[in-house]
């Protein structure tokens, strides 16, 4: 089907890159639809008492998602992912668009600068916040070193250093996002906006925000869905006290062996993300999100 | 790259026995045991990473020319479903916790035992033998036992702690570690009620989340991989944690105090059994009685940091990890062990935890 845009080429090379298809469509299948698939069957089963599931047709796994304690759930992930995506984007809009301002070589040590910690584990990265973080950490010696703090405090295990650690794993996709758009605008725009009588602060929201935005949307997109999922960091970070979805659904299956209701709970989120994003599109109007959907 | 070849290798190996012991099957039980265990050429064990040391797994490989197929599960699940899988074929013998091993004999994926081949069995530990996965010892023998323990740092902690419900105390706010496993943390307030860990009325559990929700005050960390460097480092003053964490605790710490609490000691197994299709059964009882001898078992437990349940073994174990492998001299016996509960009673458990883990992050 997608070779039918290419009318020029002969119907020989076509049809060889339609067969280069195949695997992508077979991968898709396979291990994409089919575990999805799978899931939405699970979370309509009925548990077994001990172990495994029951073919039996039930809504109980939904029903249940709905008791006050599953449902606060989803509110404190929705409430930390955007938290987390209001300061990614306060921190990296900026940033990314002072990098697309810079000389050729200064954007390319800064997007460099970005990259290189990113070549570590991420899990790794997170372990030394907390070195960082821990009670007569590095945090504390600074602080107490500048007579700032008297004893170590209890910094780790807490509620910012949650937020510290998902706005750290997930800030450069922002700052990337942002990036790529500034860097291809054109900035002659903006010079005629200033020569037509613009103030900088006019300038900035009538022609770089708006030429931007397919950017900035990408940016919020791509680091609002992976905060609604990146529960290890709740649990490496915050002690495991602010209870996620994901955490919730990994309890579910590993101590609960409720696999029905973690299928369920998967379903729910999934489809929670999705509606996120469409009303984004539709509230925004855009249908540009860069480098997504 | 060697490790894969070695066990494709060893799958076809075993595939073209389990050909050969097809056709042998019914000779093969009714003869000795001597010319039995000289049969079987391969172990396949399933277990998890590290449950052995080296030299233990070596000598057996040099008394008996059995050469080992160690692979390895991150979870007890994980082993439930590829057993499951397999229709109990594939592996000769798996170590497991207890609950599991209970569901994993109730699916008649276990084999039982021929006690003749066993002639090391009289070394376990009674206190461990008899219980709920397995009552009459048909299936299993005991490898390691994980105790239920509270550890404290004494120079962080203001009074002494002698029980569960000490763990209440205010001057402990905040500075309390627990484990991630939901049975036992509930179970922490079952216990300070004076009830059974395996309770299925609603009331009494319903009771235990009020208490537990109590808890969650003096709660800083909720954790399952080493909880203990939280102790060590002084992030915390008490916790609650895993077997082998307290041994590693307590051997960077000496300071460290170890309690069993006086409301009664909670503990788990893990269990060794023979697969109900198991290629090599003689094979698996022989190093099932391998690992029974004293000295063996003493490496093992030494190396492992699990608690001791080969009795013969006690007095072996190195004087410095004698207090941690073994329960004490004046130990009153009064024990329970973590069962499998209906799905209704599960239900409540995990809602009692989310919960709890809630109340802790306000």
């Amino acid at each position: 089907m997608p070779s039918r845009k290419n009318t020029r080429r002969t119907p020989l090379t076509s049809r060889w890159m339609g067969l280069t298809l195949v695997p992508l469509y077979l991968f898709t299948l396979v291990l994409v639809l089919g575990p999805l698939v799978y899931m939405l069957v699970l979370s309509f089963e009925t548990r077994a008492d001990v172990w495994g599931v029951i073919p039996q047709f039930t809504w109980a796994n939904y029903k249940n998602i709905f008791q006050p304690v599953y449902l606060n759930t989803f509110v404190q992930s929705l409430k930390l992912a955007l938290l987390c995506t209001g300061l990614i984007l306060l921190i990296g809009y900026p940033f990314g668009y002072f990098i697309a301002r810079l000389s050729p070589r200064g954007k390319k040590f800064m997007t460099a600068a970005l990259m290189i910690p990113f070549w570590t584990n991420s899990l790794i990265r997170l372990y030394g916040w907390i070195i960082v973080l821990r009670s007569g950490g590095t945090l504390d010696k600074v602080l107490m070193a500048l007579h700032l703090t008297q004893r170590p405090l209890k910094l780790l295990y807490t509620y910012p250093a949650v937020v510290v650690g998902m706005v750290y794993a997930l800030l450069q996709f922002m700052i990337l996002a942002v990036y790529s758009s500034a860097e291809k605008m054109d900035w002659s725009l903006v010079e005629a906006a200033r020569d037509l009588g613009a103030s900088p602060a006019q300038a900035f929201f009538t022609v770089t925000l708006k030429l931007t935005m397919p950017g900035l949307l990408s940016g919020v997109i791509l680091t609002f869905i992976p905060s609604m999922g990146l529960f290890f960091i709740a649990d490496i970070l915050g002690g495991n006290k602010v209870v996620l979805v994901g955490s919730l659904i990994q309890d579910q299956l590993l101590q609960a062996h409720n696999w029905p209701f973690a299928a369920a709970l998967s379903v729910v989120l999934m489809l929670l993300t999705s509606l996120m994003i469409g009303l984004y599109k539709r509230v925004t109007h855009t249908t540009r999100l860069e480098g997504l959907l | 790259m060697n490790r894969k070849l070695n066990s494709v290798l060893a799958l076809a190996l075993a595939g073209s026995l389990a050909l050969l012991s097809g056709c042998g099957q019914a000779t093969s039980s009714s003869e000795g045991a001597s010319s039995a265990a000289s049969g079987d050429t391969l172990l396949n064990l399933y277990t998890w990473e590290g449950m052995f040391p080296q030299e233990v797994l070596d000598g057996f490989t040099a008394e008996t020319g059995i050469q080992i197929n160690y692979s390895s599960f991150d979870t007890d699940e994980t082993m439930l479903a590829k057993l499951e899988a397999a229709k109990g074929s594939d592996y000769d013998l798996v170590i497991a916790d207890d609950y599991i091993v209970e569901t994993a004999i109730s699916e008649g994926l276990v084999a039982k035992l021929d006690k003749t081949k066993l002639s090391n069995l009289g070394n376990v530990n009674p206190i461990y033998q008899g219980q709920f996965f397995d009552p009459e010892d048909a299936y299993t023998v005991p490898y390691g036992a994980g105790v239920q323990t509270i550890v404290y740092d004494p120079a962080l902690v203001e009074k002494p702690i002698t029980c569960y419900a000490d763990l209440w105390d205010e001057s402990l706010k905040d500075n309390l570690a627990v484990i991630g496993n939901y049975r036992v943390v509930d179970g922490m307030a079952l216990k300070v009620l004076g009830e059974s860990y395996n309770t299925a009325d609603p009331a009494v559990l319903e009771q235990a989340k009020a208490k537990l929700l109590e808890l969650a005050p003096n709660i800083r960390l909720i954790k399952d991989a080493n909880t203990q460097d939280d102790l060590l480092s002084g992030e915390v003053g008490a916790a609650v944690m895993y077997t082998s964490q307290v041994t590693t605790a307590c051997l960077a710490n000496p300071d460290l105090q170890v309690v069993y609490p006086t409301e009664g000691v909670g503990f788990g197994i893990m269990a060794q059994f023979i697969p109900s299709n198991a290629p090599h059964s003689d094979a698996a009882h022989a190093f099932i009685d391998y690992i029974l001898r004293p000295e063996v078992a003493k490496s093992c437990f030494e190396w492992m940091g699990y608690y001791c349940t080969n009795k013969a073994a006690d007095s072996l174990i190195d004087p410095a990890y004698q207090s941690f492998l073994t329960l004490p001299e004046d130990f009153d016996g009064k024990t329970e062990m973590i069962q499998n509960v209906s799905a209704e009673t599960e239900e409540i458990h995990a809602q009692m935890w989310t919960e709890f883990k809630a109340a802790c992050g306000q």
